[in-house]
């Protein structure tokens, strides 16, 4: 009888899932083919937020092209990489070595295994596409993205991805704070 | 607490869960990837379903579905409102094809059989060895399914070009009505029937809501008939030894004997030419049959039969069936008799209509299986081939199938998993599921329907459609069929049916989108005339002609000594066992016995009482000379006392885990009972044909069902669950408890105090929350979502169990948990005999009622959560917040409606084998163990509607939201929305006479699911207030 008990304690954690922020990994050179879903700390390509979204002023959703209009803001195809970094056209002025990875990631159809470092737990609903028609930045909780180099990391903004911080905004906003709003 | 667990023991436990649980809240180590596409489809938005139109492939009717697919998977289907037989509905098999699509068990890759199994081989090395036998000396046999225009018309020229022989073989087929209609009407086809115009039905035996023809679409045309609408609905009277769930349905049951329909039929045809109507070259033969003798015949008082004959009198009464259940040795005249019976009462061109042209696809009688089978034994066949068949399961093992088959020196099988017949084969070639595959169907004359694949192939399964194994091989043997693919195949094939249709071809790319977008297509107004379009207009009326053998009609002889009839008859769930390994629909209780995962007998408690039998669930022998089986018995009191049944669909030694017993009980087969008999006229197979002994063994076992009472009549006692109305109570302006307006003075109070206390008093859904407890968010602004369930359409088909369970991530616990009460539906099917007499003819009440969490306004299980995570919204529902969850399930124990379900063990991740958890729902949280859940309204749907309007700048539209249950059921019978929109069809139809929440009345729970009173059209207790 008292196994059953713990089972059930037990099987609460693994039904509660668990939320994903990475800790502060060094930043390393790898090889690129091995950055799947292994031990990696590191991007499988270095790629600069603040050149992109900073110093071309590129908005957000032309890569992270569904967040007005899905609940995932969406992971750009590789093909919209290429789209500027085409041979013959941008080839990188800082780090070519870089871009030559997503010319080769596309040239053998292979999908980039970006890590994740935003995630919110499995029993939470985050729908982009009512937080950018609010008027949410994606700052607010992303950070000054077009200021940082490699994402490796939330954002110090993103506070620690736990429910008070989300309900901390809502009530500021005036938002709902009823439990289905995110969790169903 | 037996075993020593105290208390505070247990409190520490779930303490130490709820520390783990906020451990695991603040990191992991595990690293996740996100891998976008490398080119993305244009069609595909992440986090945004995208819907196709099919056509459902599960059975030959061939339904039109909506398949809801996220990130290129297919995770739920819906009906398919445009098209024109199933108009949106959808049936629990239709449902359960996810499961079909993602089975573990599907072949991986083509198989030969080699010394003592089976090993993995290439694609080209398996269509060279099909090709290497098909190009050789021998004649081949293809014994095949029945398949969709474009399909079947490549089958048939493969079959020519190789010169061989093709069978179609689907016991679900209505042979015997086809051969009626011939001898009747000189056309080989199944007549369409109209039963939406009928203004009664009779049926003799056909299960027309469950398996027989089109059991989607005739249900709709029922619920038009049947259901109440402006307080007339059309009456219902079943004839037959055994109410099937399609019986449970009628007002009126006529117990009469297995094999009497003709009797029956022919006589109240003879009433009707004695009152001046024409039987055509019957009117003779039937003006000599007398009702006197008819009733002796059917063991019935002669008074039904008369008043039966005084309403076909009045015209617009559908004589239906008998279907499989009066597939006996005079199938073929039991059939014409009803034929004629129509055609007497001036059915015929107006709701029975004759077409014109044979049937395509037809199952070939059994008599020519035989001659089949007895030439593939005497070595004439080099190969057989079979294709979405399986009569090595399916055919009564006297027919000697396995014996011929293994006669046949090379033996290919095209299926989806190793089935009985597979195991048989040289050759196994893993078929695609029709969600992956091309196809097409006729679903009327005059319309045009398309399959098309909605996702790509599930990569772990190396299959391909059957055309395309066709078109393959005939490459190889140098025949050409015009298309390089299934897919140009059938694209052509819908050209040439578009262009015969008369729509418009102006663009051909736009008319075939068209085609794929809606997935249906009809004839351009028929007004067009000389068009081909005129195909959309009825049949012509056709008159009888006389038959060319003098027509019997004798009754069917049963063989053996017993003294009970055998009813073998298709499962509602597994049809003809083909959908058996599919564990939603082995946990789906039977709608008629709500037996999970066993197979039962199902017997007349008077019946068993005589035999010996004392309790349910005691496992009885049931034998004839052909077999003898052991399974428990059910206590029916919807069956004659001179017979048994035993549903189709079990004791499946091969296809798949679920299906075969490796998981779970497989429960038995009552083919083995049958001789392989044959109706002579029509050649179709007896499945009513023995009689048998049953004989107690003494063992019992608990049977796995969802009710609650175990007495033998199976009533709701006096507990008012499922109410009915007289009709004639109806409509006399008597004030309906909704209607009240305030009345909440002593409630108000006691909330403002906290808490639940059961009190009487009145109100509405739409009150909620009362004033002095609209705090906080609390106030009046917000919507309050609820449901109306309208219990005279409701035909217990439990599609909506089915469809819940595939929307809300529900886990199936297997047979012994569902013993012990533990299954996890959020939707039950309740089902209560009211009235039933199986001993005379006379009115029939049996209750239908599907119970969901009610969400109630005054929930009683709120307020004894210790931890909040049972609570109510500001727009209504009663939520269950599964991370706060601590698992005490104080809340189930309060609820007085039994709809909170538990999660004992892990459901999810021991019984969900990859790949069927690709079918999940990602709009919704995958629960564990140590977990409550229950009915959440779909919020998921609920939201995303809120989150599109919102975005959109505007409110959320009246009919926007469909929960899942709503969004499959064939009768309409559910209504969703804003009760708080005075305007909104759930508020209307709230406000209905016949509206009432169950047991409110005595406990004050406020739900906000309100149910419609069946309407009756004999008195009932329950009627008014």
């Amino acid at each position: 009888m008292k196994r059953k008990w713990l089972a059930a304690g037990t099987g609460l954690v693994s039904a509660l899932g668990a939320v994903l922020f990475l800790g502060a990994g060094q930043t390393q050179e790898e090889d690129v083919a091995s950055g799947g879903e292994q031990e990696s700390q590191s991007q499988p390509i270095q790629f600069p937020h603040d050149t992109h979204a900073g110093q071309f002023r590129i908005d957000c959703q032309y890569c992270h092209f569904s967040a007005e209009r899905s609940v995932d803001a969406g992971i750009p195809p590789v093909e919209t990489c290429i789209g500027c970094h085409r041979e013959g056209l941008v080839a990188g002025r800082t780090h070519p070595e870089e871009v030559a990875k997503v010319r080769e990631f596309f040239e053998s159809n292979t999908p980039i295994p970006w890590r994740r470092i935003y995630k919110v737990s499995d029993h939470v609903r985050f729908p982009h596409l009512r937080h950018v028609a609010a008027g949410v930045s994606c700052q607010t909780c992303h950070g000054q993205v077009q200021e940082m180099g490699v994402l490796e990391s939330v954002a110090p903004e993103a506070g620690d991805l736990k429910m008070g911080w989300c309900v901390s905004c809502h009530l500021e906003r005036g938002a709902s704070r009823d439990c289905t709003v995110c969790h169903y | 607490m037996s075993g020593g667990m105290e208390r505070r023991g247990f409190l520490k436990a779930v303490g130490a869960g709820g520390a783990g649980a906020a451990l695991a809240g603040c990191a992991t180590d595990k690293v996740e990837s996100l891998i976008p596409y490398v080119t993305a489809p244009e069609e595909i938005t992440p986090g945004v379903a995208t819907w196709y139109a099919s056509v459902c492939g599960e059975c030959a009717s061939g339904c039109g579905i909506r398949v809801r697919t996220r990130e290129g998977r297919a995770v739920m289907i819906e009906g398919n409102p445009d098209h024109p037989l199933s108009k949106g509905g959808l049936c629990s098999r239709g449902v359960a094809a996810l499961q079909g699509l993602y089975h573990p068990d599907r072949l991986a890759a083509p198989r030969r059989a080699v010394a003592g199994g089976f090993e993995d081989i290439s694609w080209d090395e398996a269509l060279d060895a099909l090709a290497e036998r098909l190009g050789g000396a021998s004649r081949a046999l293809f014994l095949t399914g029945r398949q969709g225009p474009a399909e079947g018309d490549l089958l048939n020229r493969f079959v020519e070009a190789v010169g061989g022989t093709r069978l179609t073989f689907d016991p679900l087929d209505d042979v015997a009505l086809r051969a009626a209609v011939d001898i009747g009407f000189g056309v080989k086809a199944l007549p369409r029937y109209d039963i939406a115009s009928a203004r009664q039905l009779v049926s003799f035996g056909a299960d027309f809501l469950e398996t027989w023809l089109s059991p989607t679409a005739f249900a709709a045309d029922f619920a038009a008939m049947h259901g109440l609408d402006h307080g007339e609905k059309g009456r219902f009277v079943f004839v037959g030894p055994r109410l099937s769930l399609t019986g449970q349905n009628a007002d009126e049951w006529i117990p009469a004997r297995p094999g009497s329909e003709a009797d029956i039929a022919l006589a109240i045809a003879g009433e009707l030419v004695r009152n001046g109507t024409s039987a055509g070259p019957y009117t003779e033969l039937v003006a000599g049959r007398s009702l006197a003798a008819a009733a002796a015949a059917a063991g019935v008082a002669e008074g039904a039969l008369a008043a039966l004959a005084v309403r076909f009198a009045e015209g617009g009464v559908l004589a239906l069936g008998p279907g499989l259940a009066g597939s006996h040795g005079a199938a073929a005249a039991a059939n014409l008799a009803v034929l004629v019976l129509n055609a007497a009462a001036g059915n015929v061109g107006e709701t029975i209509h004759i077409p014109d042209a044979p049937d395509r696809e037809a199952a070939s009688p059994h008599g020519d299986l035989v001659e089949a089978l007895s030439m593939m034994r005497d070595g004439a066949y080099g190969v057989a081939v079979t294709a979405g068949a399986n009569p090595a399961y399916a055919l009564p093992p006297a027919a000697g199938f396995r014996e011929a088959f293994g006669a046949v020196p090379y033996k290919v099988a095209l299926a989806s998993v190793m089935d009985e017949t597979a195991a048989m084969a040289d050759l196994v070639l893993p078929v695609a599921h029709p969600l992956e595959s091309w196809g097409d169907s006729e679903p009327a004359p005059g319309a045009y329907a398309v399959r098309q694949p909605v996702m790509s192939p599930v990569p772990l399964f190396d299959s391909r459609a059957t055309g395309d194994v066709l078109i393959e091989t005939g490459r190889r043997l140098g025949h050409d069929f015009g298309a390089a693919s299934l897919r140009e195949h059938v694209r052509a094939a819908a050209e040439t049916r578009l262009d015969a249709l008369g729509v418009s071809a102006e663009d051909g790319e736009v008319r075939w989108h068209s085609l794929l977008r809606t997935g249906t297509a009809a004839a351009a107004g028929s007004a067009a005339s000389g068009s081909p379009a005129s195909a959309s207009a009825p049949a012509a009326r056709r008159a009888l002609q006389a038959p060319n053998t003098a027509a019997g009609f004798g009754a069917p002889a049963l063989e053996g000594a017993g003294d009970l009839a055998l009813l073998v008859h298709p499962s509602a769930r597994f049809g003809d066992g083909t959908h058996a390994d599919r564990p939603w629909l082995r946990e789906l209780p039977d709608p008629v016995s709500k037996i999970m995962w066993q197979s039962w007998v199902e017997m007349n408690p008077a019946a068993a009482e005589r035999a010996g039998i004392r309790r349910e669930g005691e496992i009885v022998r049931v034998s004839s000379e052909h077999g003898a089986l052991e399974l428990p018995v059910w206590f029916s009191p919807g069956i004659r006392e001179d017979a048994v049944a035993i549903a189709m669909g079990g004791g499946h030694e091969n296809h798949g885990d679920f299906a075969s017993g490796l998981a779970n009980d497989n429960g038995v087969n009552p083919m083995t009972l049958l001789p392989a008999a044959a109706d002579e006229q029509s050649g179709a197979l007896s499945l009513v044909s023995v009689r048998v002994t049953v004989s107690p063994t003494g063992a019992w076992e608990r049977l796995a069902s969802t009710e609650g009472t175990r007495d033998a009549q199976h009533h709701q006692d006096d507990r008012r669950i499922a109410l009915a109305v007289a009709m004639s109570a109806l409509g006399h302006g008597e004030e309906d408890a909704g209607e009240h307006e305030g009345g909440h003075g002593q409630l108000q109070e006691l909330q403002e105090g906290g808490g639940f206390i059961p009190v009487p008093t009145e109100g509405r859904a739409a009150d909620f929350p009362l004033p002095g407890s609209d705090f906080g968010e609390y106030g009046q602004e917000h919507p309050r979502w609820a449901m109306v369930v309208d219990l005279d359409k409701c035909t217990g088909c439990s599609a909506c169990v089915t469809a819940c369970q595939a929307e809300n991530n529900i886990p199936w616990v297997g047979e012994r948990e569902t013993q012990n009460g533990r299954e996890m539906h959020w939707l039950r099917l309740e089902r209560y005999y009211e009235t039933v007499d199986a001993a005379e003819a006379g009115p029939l009440d049996v209750r239908f009622l599907p119970m969901l969490c009610q969400h109630c306004n005054n929930a009683p299980c709120e307020p004894v959560c210790p931890v909040f995570a049972a609570y109510h919204t500001p727009d209504g529902l009663n939520a269950q917040v599964y991370n706060r969850c601590v698992g005490t399930r104080y809340c189930a124990n309060n609820c007085p409606y039994k709809v909170r379900v538990f999660n004992w063990y892990r459901y999810v991740s021991e019984n969900v084998k990859e790949p069927l958890n690709w079918q999940f729902n990602p709009d919704v949280t995958v629960r564990d163990n140590g977990v409550m859940e229950k009915c959440t309204f779909c919020v998921q749907r609920i939201r995303e509607a809120g989150n599109r309007a919102s975005v959109e700048g505007r409110e959320v539209r009246d009919g926007e939201i469909r929960t899942a249950c709503q969004s499959v059921c064939p009768s309409e019978a559910i209504v969703f929305g804003n009760v708080k929109d005075p305007e909104s069809a759930v508020a209307l139809a709230a406000a209905d006479e016949r509206s009432y929440r169950v047991l409110d009345e005595l406990i004050n729970t406020q739900p906000a699911v309100h149910y419609l009173k069946k309407a009756t059209f004999h008195d009932v207790d329950e009627g008014g207030h």
